[in-house]
């Protein structure tokens, strides 16, 4: 039996950027916050909704391509393997599965997983072939039977490894996350179809869409806009610390400080996309912490949110419009 | 081990490269039985066709993310496949290189090749740790060409592109054939398999892209002839393909005849005559449309929670 000391997972609304927060913390590969990581990985800029606000809505993206890049945009190396269960070829990738995990545990580091939702496997006993796991709730470890890895009751079966971790320019990652914000924000997800969500920008005109119409689930808009309240507070957070603008929100990184006076000289347009984002967040968290306001009024703050992230990202052009222009077309390709 | 060298691997360029590879590992590997036209229809890479506006000789290999595209069809035959790939240029490149390096050499250790993008697609068949190399077939040639590990993963292109194999498992013909003719219609209607860029047409829009360069003649020769040459010999794999599976449903017969006709517009082809091979293209496309008809007859049939769930993967802009 292997158990990682000290590997617990702190659910705070944040899939998947929870689990690999645990991971990296845990084996030191990262050090900053929470709101660092959901910057630099890009993570916390996603905005994605089911045009009927279901509860699914945070965790429906790509996950193979946006967890490598969360994993790549921040030097770190992953290898990960997904599908659908009822796949012929499912019984094969569990035992691949199971495998990589424990040698992920044997070297030290926790694995992501998705069990319904993302968690992080922080253990295993071979004796009685069961993976221990941490969901967040609670400081428990949970067990799951290997036989049961991919019994979610979800289609989906997931998992991500993290290898290493190679020295990077956090001036670059920085500068790399607003890109790619920039291109979030544009940018439908490929792998979804668009008459059942929406991205960015565009997430914005369905949720108010679906709040005038009435036609949404109740339940999971409070979930989504609850999820999405964190991502936004994570951003203003993020880009006060890039602007070495102390937030008042939260208290600043020690990774941060170290730059901050350079990054203030540097970047003011980022002070001016942190105003913006920390007005988002104070919305957000508006709409977050009254789920009974009526929804005349919650369009009404959405659509200021949506006026403010849009200057928050017209900042952000400002600060990189030079290596915009050099990716012509295709802001997202490094 | 300081050297593996596997005989057995005999890659041939005859259909796209990357299927010419795969049934050569996975024929060596004892992972696949079977002729390379019922490899390539199973896996539905006889149907995978693009083309550059400029008819560029990358449009062959350009039918999207590798990734992507190539694990679905790998999948339907009931092989485990392992992949990584991306952009040189990426900081996290020489990790992945020498991670790569390792499982490539695990996997000839095990006896399975390991498909790599040369470019085209190649197979490494062998390396050797004392002189730091890989042997790797590039189906034209009995020589081997050689990759140092250092070098490994970089070329002229600006990726990089490995895949191995692992177990197997057997999955009913009838299932693998519903599948590739679900594979072949996704491809058939997916105009664009590397957004954002629109310079490369696919499935439909191939043709389109082909007769339109042809006519306004502003194109690549080679690679004219090498698209029309590949494109013909796809057709001729999917009539043989369909001739052997049509006895599980009267469409997959049908649609097998209209394949017949197809290949028939083609004896002789010449660039010199380009009215005569626009003609031929567009006969082609109505009648190549009439048999994704049927396919789509054929597939509605049954359900297909691979395409009715919304995936958490699949199809991306490149980043």
């Amino acid at each position: 039996m292997v158990v990682l000391e000290g590997l617990r997972m702190r659910s705070e609304r944040r899939p998947y950027t929870d689990a690999l927060h645990a991971v990296l913390i845990h084996r030191g590969w990262f050090r900053g916050s929470k709101a660092m990581l959901s910057g630099m990985t890009v993570t916390g800029f996603r905005f994605t909704v089911n045009r009927r606000l279901t509860a699914e809505s945070a965790t429906a993206y790509n996950w193979h391509s946006e967890n490598f890049l969360a994993a790549d945009f921040t030097g770190m190396t992953s290898s990960q393997h997904m599908g659908f269960v009822f796949q012929p070829t499912w019984p094969l990738y569990r035992e691949l599965a199971i495998a990589e995990i424990k040698a992920s545990i044997d070297r030290g580091a926790g694995a992501v997983f998705w069990h319904g939702e993302f968690v992080v496997a922080a253990g295993y006993d071979d004796e009685r072939s069961v993976l221990y796991y941490s969901d967040g709730r609670d400081s428990q470890l949970r067990e799951l039977p290997y036989e049961r890895f991919g019994n979610n009751g979800t289609p989906y079966w997931y998992y991500q490894i993290i290898e290493g971790r190679i020295p990077m320019d956090e001036h670059a990652i920085v500068k790399e996350s607003f890109l790619q914000a920039i291109f979030k924000w544009e940018t439908h997800d490929l792998a979804l179809p668009e008459r059942g969500y929406a991205c960015g920008r565009a997430a914005y005109d369905a949720i108010v869409t679906a709040l005038r119409s009435g036609d949404y689930d109740r339940d999971g808009a409070r979930e989504t806009f609850a999820t999405y309240a964190a991502f936004k507070r994570d951003l203003a957070e993020y880009t006060a610390g890039a602007a070495g603008v102390r937030s008042q929100a939260a208290a600043v990184t020690r990774e941060v400080d170290e730059h901050a006076a350079q990054r203030a000289g540097a970047w003011p347009e980022v002070a001016a996309a942190a105003e913006c984002y920390g007005e988002v967040s104070r919305l957000f968290e508006r709409i977050a912490a009254e789920p009974g306001l009526p929804d005349a009024e919650r369009i009404l703050l959405f659509e200021a949110a949506r006026q403010a992230e849009e200057q928050a990202i017209a900042a952000l052009k400002a600060l990189v419009r030079e290596t915009a222009d050099n990716r012509y077309h295709d802001i997202g390709l490094r | 081990m300081s050297g593996v060298y596997l005989k057995d691997i005999r890659m041939k360029r005859e259909s796209k490269s990357f299927a010419d590879s795969l049934h050569a590992v996975l024929t060596a590997a004892g992972m696949f039985e079977g002729p390379k036209y019922m490899l390539s229809g199973l896996t539905g890479m006889a149907f995978k066709f693009s083309v550059h506006e400029r008819l560029l000789p990358l449009s062959v290999s350009a039918y999207g993310n590798w990734g992507d595209e190539h694990s679905p069809g790998v999948d339907n035959i009931g092989v485990l496949t392992i992949w990584d790939g991306g952009r040189s240029r990426h900081p996290t490149f020489r990790f992945y290189q020498q991670d790569a390096i390792r499982w490539v050499k695990r996997s000839l250790d095990e006896g399975v090749g390991v498909i790599y993008w040369l470019p085209e697609f190649g197979v490494i068949h062998g390396y050797d740790d004392e002189d730091r190399i890989f042997y790797i077939q590039d189906g034209y040639s009995s020589d081997d060409r050689i990759v140092l590990y250092d070098n490994f993963g970089l070329n002229f292109t600006e990726f990089w592109y490995a895949r191995t194999f692992g177990g197997a498992v057997r999955v009913p013909l009838e299932t693998m054939v519903l599948e590739s003719v679900r594979l072949a219609l996704h491809d058939w209607d997916t105009p664009y398999r590397t957004l954002p860029n629109t310079d490369i047409g696919s499935g439909r829009l191939a043709y389109s892209y082909l007769t339109q360069a042809l006519r306004s003649g502003d194109y690549d020769e080679g690679g004219a002839r090498y698209i029309l040459s590949s494109f013909v010999y796809a057709r001729d794999e999917i009539r043989r393909y369909l001739a052997e599976v049509a006895h599980l449903w009267p469409q997959l017969a049908e649609a097998g005849s209209r394949y017949g006709e197809l290949a028939g517009l083609f004896d002789g082809w010449s660039l010199e005559n380009a009215q005569g091979l626009i003609g031929a293209l567009e006969q082609a496309a109505a009648l190549e449309e009439r048999a994704m008809e049927l396919f789509r007859e054929l597939s509605r049939q049954y359900p297909d929670p691979r395409r009715d769930t919304v995936p958490r993967w699949g199809i991306s802009s490149a980043r």
